[in-house]
């Protein structure tokens, strides 16, 4: 074990409020390793960011640091002065900030930022155009000398993340400091941009502090893992050891409560009770004690410290039980609600979409487009009563816009959309009437889909006015909503604000059911979820759609959520379907190398230090709906198709029809060939590594 | 019942009826809201009460004609030897009822024109293109045309004021109106069935009234220099009624004999300015500081 590269001891960051000072950091304390990737996993408001931030020494107005160390290559950063630190900055520690569209300084080119990142650490001009080339051939951006003074916006969102990475690497830094930098990407830019991040440390030898909340990333990259919640670390060791006996109840709970990919769909999730505490509001003693199962007096009075577990000496755990017990004690399992036996539905289709195109481009506006820009692109797809069908897709495949155009919120310019036998297309008085009663939609963003000058009776008394309740049984209609969501009827008088991410997007739920819909329309409804609040609401819309026989359409990106909820699967690109057929046998045998590869794409979470050289890295962005490639769409990135074998013209000539036996279908011309795409075909990898490097 | 063991932590903060309004009042008790709104209200009292405070009228004359500023009479006397102080106190009434009338009339007028977008497409067009001619005329040359058509006086001023304002409202109601229809609570309104003419007035309209509110404050200085504008050059209220303007327009011609004159109405324009600046700056911060809240 070599000594470690930074060290950070007992940090603490106050912020200075009206008249108190408020604690964010806890005595935060862990190490790095020289040429390790650290881990730092917690959801929002757990001082994750805030703890990278305090070791860059840029903790924003009104914090500070008000103790501990921050001790890196033998200095102790906290008492470096302003001018000090700035030399430390970029160049012995670099940053890589999770937005990439706001890391970029939008009028300058990005020569001239990753110039600028050098020439300040004393790089003759010259050199530093040079160096910059490099640079951007080595975090793979085609055709540097090109686009080096192109500006970000003429980049993709994957494309300037690797230009931010390459500001990053400009001055060989030991440690890079990177802040959910993957967050804000599409499943395959993400594996991208990971697979950048692993072979950089593997050339460069640099020292990498990852912070995510994603535990499948985790156990892909990192070595060493550090778990926040409420400000301070709650388990530390080596990631494969907490991955395997998780000491603390919140790790425990985190891993449980994520749906897994290759799980058993019945398998109810279990679900962490209550929301992630606010710093300001953080309850006495054990932060996680009012949503701990094992919670005990001294819990709620003292504050645990982090300690070597006695029966397991690679962790170290905040938690008094486990310190006491010698290991954390195993939770009795409650599987009192088993989820009824699902059978496959065989009734007629209460939702059929024939051949569904939604144009924008030629859409009425003030500056009249001509170009058709048809984000959904001859779409069909049938949904049964009591069915869920999931469908997947990075952004901008078009399933939005689909959802919204199943409701009338977009108006398909070509198909058909035939709800319960009659054709409602045409979205008129009477037809968008009979859609209104029969289909509803859960948004994404718990923030914005309440209004926040409604209090919740009145958002839901206004959904039962529109099925006809009458004024007089609105109020006992609406306290029964809110208990089939599992909210407390009493809230009925607040609003919006009141109430937590996971609650609001409940309540959304709510509003949507009080019409008494067939058909569910979820779109995206818990991906602006922290992870433990995801699992309680994908726990109620499971037990909904159960108990009242929706129709659900399952809207979402990440595949292990879908996997969770669907009994068939439909694969969106660039505005097609790819792939249908029952969710068992797609993710068992995709025929379709897309869906390959975003299986492949999508961190597990089970440490294996070869997941990430396993992995299939698709080459290059989603192309433009507005000029999609001839013959198949998926062409451009296919890594079976006249990219890794140029013989395969067909796939460039003809575009392959949705065609197979049975009920699952692929649009591939080597339907055999997909599953190949997502094994772990060394050549094919290797290839894509270096092209794209 | 609890959807499957899922139990619901209480909502950090109770919130009641009326509570909105309270961190609005809470929010308001800047010290730059309690000078704006104790300066209008000074300014306004004296407007309201200056029958009772000077008795003697606006039109008491005097033969002690451009006498300098005194405890008498603190700005001096015209060239009729009249009190220019008073003169510039009942000036203020024509000032400050023409925008409160005007100005708040504009306000719900335009924010209808704006929102109408809301309910019929084209007509919200048809009332940006209204609002594009309205942009067109210099706000002189229109309230020209107004007083050619109406004749000059306080009424015709209201017009001209309201016209000129609507378009403010208008522009920024329809701004608002296009963020807020993308919003998700918009379109839940919508798949649910909810009317149009209810989701404009029920779920945009509130979530658009804070600007609307910063925007008639500052409009009402507008409203002020435009009268002024007006008067100075004869098209406004008409001598010897005293209004900011008239005044100034014969206070320019003694300006030597009479430095206060001019002084004096400038001072009153600068301190209604001053104060509704205050307010609408007030206003702006309770804006930011409710949304950031929210």
């Amino acid at each position: 074990m070599t000594a470690p590269l930074l060290e950070v001891r007992e940090l603490v960051t106050e912020f200075a409020g009206a008249g108190r000072r408020l604690r964010a950091l806890h005595e935060v304390s862990f190490g790095v390793e020289a040429g390790s990737i650290l881990g730092i996993v917690g959801e929002s408001g757990s001082g994750k960011s805030l703890t990278a931030r305090s070791i860059m020494r840029m903790v924003p107005e009104p914090g500070a640091i008000t103790g501990g160390q921050v001790i890196f290559a033998g200095r102790d950063l906290t008492q470096l002065s302003e001018d000090e630190m700035r030399t430390i900055r970029g160049r012995e520690i670099a940053m890589v900030f999770q937005d990439p569209q706001a890391a970029l300084n939008p009028v300058k080119t990005v020569g001239w930022q990753i110039e600028e990142a050098l020439v300040v650490h004393g790089v003759s001009a010259r050199k530093a155009r040079e160096r910059t080339l490099e640079l951007l051939r080595q975090v793979g951006i085609p055709d540097p000398e090109a686009r080096v003074d192109e500006f970000p916006h003429q980049f993709s969102g994957g494309m300037r993340q690797r230009v931010v990475i390459a500001i990053a690497i400009a001055n060989a830094a030991p440690l890079i400091v990177a802040d959910e930098p993957t967050t804000a990407l599409d499943v395959t830019i993400q594996a991208q941009v990971l697979r950048l991040l692993v072979d950089l440390r593997e050339r460069l030898g640099a020292t990498i502090i990852l912070i995510t909340h994603d535990m499948g990333v985790v156990a892909e990259l990192c070595n060493d893992l550090v778990v926040m919640y409420g400000g301070r670390v709650v388990e530390r060791g080596r990631t494969a050891d907490i991955f395997a006996a998780p000491q603390h109840p919140y790790t425990r709970a985190l891993l449980r409560s994520m749906p897994k990919i290759d799980g058993d769909v019945r398998e109810r999730l279990s679900a962490v009770p209550g929301a992630t505490p606010d710093l300001s509001r953080l309850p006495p003693g054990c932060a996680f004690h009012p949503r701990c199962s094992l919670a005990e007096a001294v819990c709620r009075s003292e504050v645990p410290p982090l300690a070597v577990v006695p029966q397991r000496p690679q962790n170290r755990s905040a938690c008094h039980v486990a310190l006491r017990e010698g290991r954390l004690p195993a939770e009795p399992r409650h599987d009192d609600a088993q989820p009824a036996g699902r059978r496959p539905a065989l009734e007629q289709p209460i939702l059929e979409l024939h051949d569904v195109r939604v144009n924008f481009g030629s859409r009425r506006m003030l500056f009249r487009r001509t170009a058709p820009l048809l984000a959904v692109d001859g779409v069909s797809l049938s949904v049964r009563p009591g069915e869920t069908l999931g469908l997947v897709g990075e952004s901008g495949c078009g399933k939005t816009t689909l959802s919204r155009a199943i409701v009338g919120l977009n108006l398909p310019s070509e198909g058909r959309i035939i709800l319960k036998g009659e054709d409602v297309t045409s979205f008129d008085e009477t037809a968008s009437a009979r859609v209104r009663k029969t289909v509803q939609y859960v948004f994404q963003d718990p923030y914005a889909s309440l209004n926040p000058r409604l209090t919740i009776r009145q958002i839901l008394s206004e959904a039962l006015e529109m099925r006809g309740v009458a004024r007089a049984e609105r109020e006992v209609e609406a306290r029964k909503l809110l208990g089939l969501v599992g909210l407390d009827p009493d809230y009925l008088g607040r609003y919006p604000r009141a109430f937590s991410g996971g609650q609001r997007q409940r309540i959304g739920i709510a509003r949507a059911l009080a019409v008494e819909p067939q058909v569910l329309i979820c779109d995206e409804p818990v991906s602006a979820l922290d992870v433990s609040i995801q699992a309680q609401v994908i726990n109620v819309l499971a037990d909904l759609r159960d108990r009242l026989g929706l129709a659900v359409l399952f809207i979402a990106h990440d595949l292990a959520v879908v996997r969770h909820l669907s009994d068939r699967v439909a694969v969106m690109y660039l505005g097609r379907i790819v792939e249908e057929g029952p969710a068992a046998e797609i993710y068992a045998r995709p025929l379709h190398p897309y869906t390959a590869v975003l299986m492949s794409s999508t961190p597990r979470p089970v440490p294996d230090p070869q997941a990430m050289a396993r992995k299939v890295i698709l080459r290059g962005d989603v192309p433009s709906p507005r000029n999609p490639p001839s013959g198949c769409r998926f062409r451009t990135r296919c890594p079976i198709g006249p990219l890794a074998d140029p013989s395969r013209r067909i796939c460039i000539e003809q575009d392959p029809a949705l065609a197979g036996a049975g009920a699952h279908r692929s649009a591939c011309h080597f339907p055999e060939d997909a599953a190949r795409a997502a094994s772990s075909d060394k050549t094919l990898a290797a290839a894509e590594g270096t092209s794209t490097a | 019942m609890s959807a499957g063991g899922t139990s619901t932590a209480r909502p950090v903060r109770r919130v009641v009826y009326g509570e909105r309004l309270r961190r609005y009042l809470g929010a308001f008790a800047t010290p730059r809201f309690h000078a704006g709104g104790g300066l209008l209200l000074v300014l306004t009292m004296a407007a309201l009460a200056a029958p009772l405070i000077f008795p003697g009228g606006v039109d008491q004359q005097s033969r002690d004609s451009f006498l300098p500023p005194s405890p008498g009479h603190p700005f001096g006397t015209d060239e009729l030897g009249r009190d220019i102080f008073v003169r510039c106190v009942y000036a203020l009434r024509i000032s400050i009822s023409l925008v409160v009338v005007a100005v708040p009339l504009a306000m719900v007028v335009g924010t209808l024109m704006g929102l109408a977008g809301a309910v019929s497409s084209r007509l919200g067009d048809a009332f940006q293109r209204l609002f594009d001619i309205i942009l067109g005329f210099p706000s002189i040359v229109l309230g020209i045309c107004i007083v050619i058509i109406m004749g000059p006086g306080w009424a015709s001023l209201a017009v001209t004021i309201v016209i000129f304002s609507l378009p403010q409202f208008g522009r920024l109601a329809r701004a608002q109106l296009l963020s807020e229809m993308g919003r998700e609570y918009v379109l839940a309104a919508r798949v649910l069935g909810v009317g149009k003419g209810r989701i404009m007035l029920r779920h945009i309209l509130p979530n658009t009234l804070e600007p609307l509110f910063v925007q008639m404050s500052l409009s009402m200085i507008a409203g002020i220099f435009l009268e002024a504008a007006l008067s100075i050059v004869g098209l406004g209220i008409q001598p010897p009624t005293p209004s900011l303007g008239t005044l100034l327009n014969v206070g320019i011609r003694y300006v030597y004999a009479q430095p206060m004159y001019t002084g004096g109405p400038v001072i009153m324009l600068l301190l209604l300015a001053v104060a509704f600046n205050l307010i609408a700056d007030a206003l702006n911060a309770a804006v930011l500081k409710t949304r950031s809240e929210a």
